[in-house]
């Protein structure tokens, strides 16, 4: 930073309300222009991974759904799989079906969560009261589900946790029908609005080989009209079962990342309704597995991912025989955005776009701080 | 910058007006109460004939929220330990392994979850016998 005193430092957050949780980012600022960005975390240190090193395997599996506060599940699956990898357990398709409709319906309830904040970030709150209910709306499914609304502590090394409740299925495709009737009126007000059009073309844009050369994920990469989705490209459960497409956007801008997580929320209930359509009604929800303390991982390592509705969430454990995880490591989407990214993005931006920007890269603090 | 008159783009959000007219989503708590799940994680129970102190909750309980207190009248003569779990709700997370782990099923969680209090040590709870 200059001494002159040309430029005015700000800490925009922890406590502000564009902030996407408890970071804050400190700018630089040459009258509305912001010259220098540089991203704090530490409000929210929980060491994740280092808790789960001292617990047991049954124990550390309520730790990882809190890595990530609006979207637990992913967590929890990469959790469950690599665990399940480790000690040799294959679990059923009845669970991978179930585990499939859990991880799209949390994609579908981060999405519509996202949609709140994206529009409150430009101050179209109106959006956000309506987008927070429909969420709602998902969360009670999940409550009948689960027994819990955010953190559903459900996907479970061997399968799931609970047995559908009596006709959830029927619910479940009653509330897509009812979001699918919402969507026009989400186009109408927030997508087509030309005032977040102005506000959001051509600002926080990412360039495609930036993008692919330093591993930028989800909505960021797919913005730049690349498909990557590791549903796809690497699957699990049962998505190579299912027919979906990969939304993509040309322009890399905050506008394209709208746009796909648009497309998103189609596919997701597409998704959804080829599960419960497909879903099988025999097969054991949960696979026999060793008791607590004697539940075991064999000397080895695995890696493995899921597509978060933020991106790709990745895990790498490693056993060592005993009843502990000797290591495991969270690659979450925010670590690469919030830092790298963000930082770069902010340089020559306005200020009133910094909380835009940052809720259209989906930055999460406490997965910087796993 | 681009200039040229978006028509749709303009006239498109006044839709919101329509909703002007809609029922209210919001319900006027606490004298209206949503309706919870069977199922719901809320607090413990323990049936007091089936404990039989064995510890598995303590044992599993990653926030060492659940103590073991000795109980006055024996209930179950098969509780070897003489103990009972207490749980501290400022600790638990109701994650719910306790209930799995219970060789005789006697702890569960009921769909009551409500609890405010201003001194902290009423947050140990022991379950109620059901």
């Amino acid at each position: 930073m200059q001494t002159n005193n040309e430029l005015i430092k700000i800490f925009h957050g922890p406590q502000h309300p564009g902030i996407t949780g408890n970071m804050s980012v400190e700018l630089d600022l040459l009258g509305e222009t912001i010259k220098g960005a540089r991203t704090h975390v530490g409000y929210l240190h929980r060491g994740f991974e280092k808790l789960i090193e001292r617990r047991t395997i049954i124990q550390a599996f309520t730790i990882v759904c809190r890595i990530c506060v609006p979207e637990p599940d992913p967590n929890e699956e990469n959790f469950a799989r690599a665990v399940e990898n480790l000690a040799d357990i294959e679990i059923s398709q009845r669970a991978k079906y179930i585990r499939v409709m859990v991880l799209e319906m949390a994609r579908l309830g981060a999405l519509f969560l996202w949609m709140g904040g994206q529009s409150g970030s430009i101050g179209l709150g109106t959006i956000g009261q309506w987008s927070v209910h429909d969420r709602d709306l998902i969360l009670d499914l999940f409550e009948e589900l689960t027994g819990g609304r955010v953190y559903h502590m459900y996907i479970y090394p061997g399968g799931v946790r609970r047995e559908l409740p009596n006709g959830f299925l029927d619910r479940l495709s009653q509330l897509l029908d009812y979001l699918e009737s919402r969507l026009p009126l989400y186009d109408n007000v927030f997508f087509d609005n030309s005032s977040f059009k102005k506000r959001a073309i051509g600002i926080g844009v990412v360039d495609a080989n930036e993008a692919l050369k330093n591993g930028y994920v989800g909505q960021v990469l797919r913005g730049c009209g690349i498909k990557r989705d590791v549903r796809k490209d690497n699957p699990y459960l049962v998505y190579d079962q299912l027919d979906f497409e990969i939304p993509t956007f040309e322009g890399g801008d905050v506008y394209a990342r709208a746009m796909v997580r648009r497309g998103e929320i189609r596919e997701s209930i597409k998704i959804l309704r080829q599960v419960i359509k497909q879903m099988p009604e025999d097969g054991l929800i949960m696979q026999k597995i060793p008791k607590h303390r004697k539940f075991k991982l064999k000397k080895d390592d695995t890696f493995v991912a899921t597509e978060s509705a933020r991106g790709e969430f990745a895990y790498y454990m490693a056993g060592d025989g005993t009843e502990k995880i000797r290591r495991m490591q969270v690659k979450g989407p925010s670590l690469i955005h919030g830092f790298t990214l963000l930082e770069k993005l902010l340089i020559d931006e306005e200020l009133s776009n910094v909380a835009m920007i940052m809720n259209s890269l989906g930055i999460c603090p406490p997965e910087m701080e796993r | 910058m681009n200039t040229k008159l978006d028509i749709k783009g303009t006239i498109s959000p006044f839709n919101a007006i329509t909703k002007l007219f809609e029922h209210p989503n919001t319900i006027c708590y606490p004298s209206v109460k949503k309706e919870i799940p069977k199922g719901y994680r809320g607090f413990h129970t323990n049936t007091l004939t089936d404990c039989i102190g064995c510890a598995n909750c303590q044992d599993v309980c990653m926030n060492e929220a659940i103590d073991m207190i000795p109980i006055e009248e024996d209930k179950n003569p098969k509780n070897s330990s003489g103990c009972i779990p207490r749980i501290d709700y400022g600790r638990c997370c109701w994650c719910s392994l306790c209930t799995d782990v219970c060789p005789p099923s006697s702890l569960k969680l009921e769909e009551d979850c409500i609890w405010a209090n201003d001194n902290s040590n009423n947050f140990l709870y022991m379950p109620k016998d059901k």
